[in-house]
């Protein structure tokens, strides 16, 4: 277990939006699942470094569309997860909901308080 | 209904101004979102935030190239030290007078080679550590990247120059920025000299790494199509060709790693012995741990040399070559430990330097014949015993010897080094005998048995370089002791010739001084000539008297006076002047920094004489540079004291035995007269001096010329 790598916040954000969306997960979606989710804004270009990020270490994998002509006859770049990913997912959330059921509620409330 | 379209400035930003390793994908989501009614302000934000990030997510990416660029840079000062002495003026001149005007690009190539040699081993070194780390450069890459450093450091080299020279005066810290005298003292130096010399080194290998980053991975795996079906499979049939072992690709190969591993050899060998090869107080054990430790330093470089190549993943070369690298190392460091001693005679200007390289080459190249047996390829004839001729008892008589062009090569060779040595240039004659030893050892030596197991061809070449170690070790030793004893004499002549007099190298048989920086060098330089023999004449009451009215002799004036060297801004000497007894046809005084050096010669008179009754002044000099190029002659006439006097210029003439349709070699000096009309309408009365100064081309810049005044003859009028 010495390699492992746990999710960042946002690359695991990411990753649920990818999930979430399934088919339909390219750049405009996921801003906007974000967005919802966050209730601020989000940089595109921040979104695509990140899933670039992702990418790179095999968690996601993308591949291109069609051009459309409402897109200035851009393609989509559809980003899917990958195996690997969806197992990081699932450990990232283990390790997670560990860490948050170890917490009592007493001490949240507390620490709200003060 | 008219469709909203986003303003066009950052829709122009996104497509030219974000890194173009991303693709269009951005463009097209920010182009629907603002369809879909986000405003104006939206998409400049998004689009600002796009550059920031490609250009961060760029830099960062690029972030170790940078940093290497940064590192190697940082060495250039010492490089450049090193190098600036191997262009030596003479032979310069010489290849002036040989090629002509042809000459120029020999010498860009020259100048480039040597620059670049520091890139291309920053290059190699980068790709091996990129290699160890398992991410090897593509091969394209680095080759474009070899090409990028070679030919943008002359660029950049020139615009930095320009802006240096330009900016020169008007800089103080850069009109007075001097090289520390010790290599590491050159590296560590942060001052704006040293990294006037960095900057074009770290701006051509960062342009040269620069595209050599990782395409991200979706662009690797994009089906080919097209043209690019068509490079890929010229491509692997490229490959699959290289593949093939033939033994002309197996010579080609071992040439390249073994001149791989010689560069590096020299380069740690030149870093080492500027770090390390002032002997001060000769002691055996020192000077013999010294020797061994530069014989180790050489080996060890040209070990990682040759590795470096050998694991160049692009290249597969240990694929292709038939001897293992620990063989090829074994046989490859009988020639590298030649390589300090090389450079210690070198920097010494002692003929040591051409047997030196002869013996080196001799033995690298006689135990690369041996290894070559191991490649299954035609063995040369001629002068080869391997290949004895057969012929039957009756066939001898009509038997003609073969045409042997290599023995006429190598008798050529020997008789041009003879000749070059008697003439004292030891780099061309150590040039001639490598050339000589090296086809001798080819054609001589018997290639080793194939079938000889592997593990005596290890025993061999292992005993070999033992053999060879110890005449290496003293060899390096003879040299160290030869340039400790150099120092001592340079010390002795500093003794008896003035105060603090202290060469840095030899010319011949004269000092060679550098106007510069440190300890053994000098800001400015007075030369004295050395006072003739004490002439018995006629009592004259007063030489000046000639000049009456009724005289209409010549009065001749010996020029005993002091030759002056200064650097910019300065004009005369300062307080910290180095004094020597001498004349300019003796030393050989230039800079080692990038100022240039301006020399004059002053004459006072023991009176004053009238002007008005001047009617030409002929000024008589003797002329030993050796240096392609026109050098000018000025002579003014001082009113008073040398320092503080006024100057009033005769005029101006070029030295025509300077001038290049004149040009020869001198062995001796040759004498020239300049004759100058003195104007009757000149603003003085009287003068008491002489003021001569020599105003030099471009090839004198930074070298003043070897030229002496032998005395003054003044016409009455």
């Amino acid at each position: 277990m010495t390699n492992r790598s746990y999710l960042g916040e946002f690359e695991l954000m990411l990753l649920l939006t990818v999930i979430h969306l399934g088919e339909d997960a390219y750049g405009v979606p996921i801003s906007r699942e974000l967005e919802l989710a966050r209730g601020r804004n989000v940089s595109v270009g921040s979104v695509y470094a990140a899933l670039e990020r992702l990418e790179a270490k095999g968690l996601v994998e993308s591949s291109l569309g069609d051009p459309t002509p409402e897109r200035g006859g851009k393609a989509k770049r559809y980003f899917q997860i990958t195996k690997e990913g969806l197992r990081q997912v699932r450990e990232t959330r283990r390790v997670l909901t560990g860490l948050w059921r170890a917490i009592p509620d007493t001490k949240m409330d507390l620490r709200m308080e003060g | 209904m008219n469709r909203r379209e986003p303003p066009p400035l950052p829709s122009w930003a996104l497509e030219h101004l974000t890194s173009r390793d991303r693709d269009d994908a951005l463009c097209g989501d920010l182009l629907e979102a603002y369809h879909a009614g986000r405003s104006d302000t939206w998409y400049w934000r998004q689009v600002l935030a796009a550059c920031i990030l490609s250009w961060s997510q760029s830099l960062t990416a690029r972030g170790p190239a940078l940093v290497f660029a940064l590192g190697w840079s940082w060495l250039a000062p010492a490089w450049k030290t090193a190098i600036d002495h191997v262009p030596d003026p003479l032979s310069f001149g010489r290849a002036w007078q040989m090629l002509g005007p042809f000459w120029l690009p020999f010498a860009l190539a020259g100048w480039m080679a040597l620059h670049a040699a520091f890139l291309w081993a920053g290059l190699l070194v980068y790709q091996s550590a990129h290699a160890l780390a398992g991410q090897p450069l593509a091969r394209k890459d680095l080759r474009r990247a070899f090409w990028i450093a070679t030919f943008a450091l002359p660029i950049i080299s020139a615009v930095t120059s320009a802006l240096a020279a330009i900016y020169h005066f008007s800089w103080p810290a850069l009109a007075h920025a001097k090289l520390a005298s010790t290599a590491l003292g050159q590296i560590t130096d942060p001052g704006i000299l040293p990294d006037l010399i960095r900057i074009p080194y770290f701006l051509a290998l960062l342009g040269a790494l620069w595209p050599t980053i990782p395409r991200p991975r979706r662009y690797l795996q994009e089906p080919a199509s097209g043209a690019n079906a068509q490079a890929a499979s010229i491509d692997s049939d490229t490959i699959a060709l290289a593949e093939e072992k033939r033994p002309a690709d197996a010579f080609r190969v071992m040439g390249i790693t073994v001149g791989a591993g010689l560069l590096n050899a020299l380069i740690a060998s030149l870093l080492v012995c500027r770090l390390l090869h002032d002997v001060t107080e000769p002691n055996l054990s020192s000077v013999l741990l010294r020797a061994l430790l530069f014989v180790i330093v050489a080996a060890a470089g040209g070990v990682i040399g040759t590795y470096i190549y050998w694991q160049n993943p692009w290249t597969s070369r240990q694929q292709q070559t038939p001897i293992p690298f620990p063989l090829l190392v074994l046989v490859c460091a009988s020639g590298w430990v030649w390589v300090p001693s090389l450079l210690i005679f070198g920097a010494s200007l002692s003929a040591g330097v051409a047997i030196v390289a002869m013996i080196g080459t001799y033995t690298l190249v006689a135990g690369l014949r041996h290894a070559a047996g191991l490649i299954d390829a035609p063995l040369q004839t001629g002068l080869s015993l391997a290949s004895p001729r057969t012929s039957s008892l009756f066939e001898e008589s009509l038997y003609r010897p073969p045409a042997n062009l290599t023995g006429y090569a190598i008798a050529i060779s020997l008789y041009g080094a003879g000749a070059l040595l008697a003439a004292r240039d030891d780099y061309g004659a150590a040039a001639l005998l490598a050339f000589a030893a090296a086809f001798f050892a080819w054609n001589r030596t018997v290639p080793r048995e194939r079938s000889l197991e592997r593990r005596r061809q290890y025993l061999r070449a292992a005993f070999r370089v033992a053999m060879i170690l110890v005449p290496a070790i003293l060899v390096t030793a003879w040299a160290l002791l030869d340039g400790v004893t150099l120092r001592k004499r340079a010390a002795a002549a500093s003794d008896n010739s003035g105060p603090a007099l202290s060469g840095v190298g030899r010319n011949r048989k004269s000092m060679v001084m550098t106007v510069a920086h440190g300890a053994d060098d000098y800001e400015s330089v007075i030369l004295w000539p050395v006072p003739q023999k004490k002439q018995i004449v006629p009592p004259i009451s007063s030489p000046y008297a000639l000049f009456g009215t009724d005289n209409k002799q010549p009065l001749v004036i010996r020029f005993d006076g002091p030759y002056r060297y200064v650097q910019p801004p300065n004009k005369l000497p300062g307080p910290n002047v180095h004094e020597a007894r001498g004349t300019p046809l003796e030393f050989d005084i230039h800079s080692s920094n990038s100022l240039p050096v301006t020399m004059q010669a002053h004459q006072d008179l023991f009176g004053s004489i009238p002007v008005a009754r001047c009617r030409e002044i002929d000024v008589e000099i003797e002329n030993r540079d050796n240096l392609a190029g026109r050098v000018s002659l000025a002579l003014l006439l001082t009113t008073g004291s040398s320092t503080r006097g006024r100057t009033i210029v005769v005029g101006q003439q070029v030295i025509a035995t300077t001038q290049p349709e004149n040009f020869a070699f001198k062995a001796a000096p040759v004498r020239e007269t300049l004759r100058f009309a003195v104007p009757s309408s000149l603003p003085a009365e009287r003068f008491g001096g002489f003021t001569v100064l020599l105003l030099p081309d471009i090839e004198h810049t930074f070298v003043a010329p070897r030229i002496a005044v032998e005395q003054f003859e003044i016409f009455p009028r």
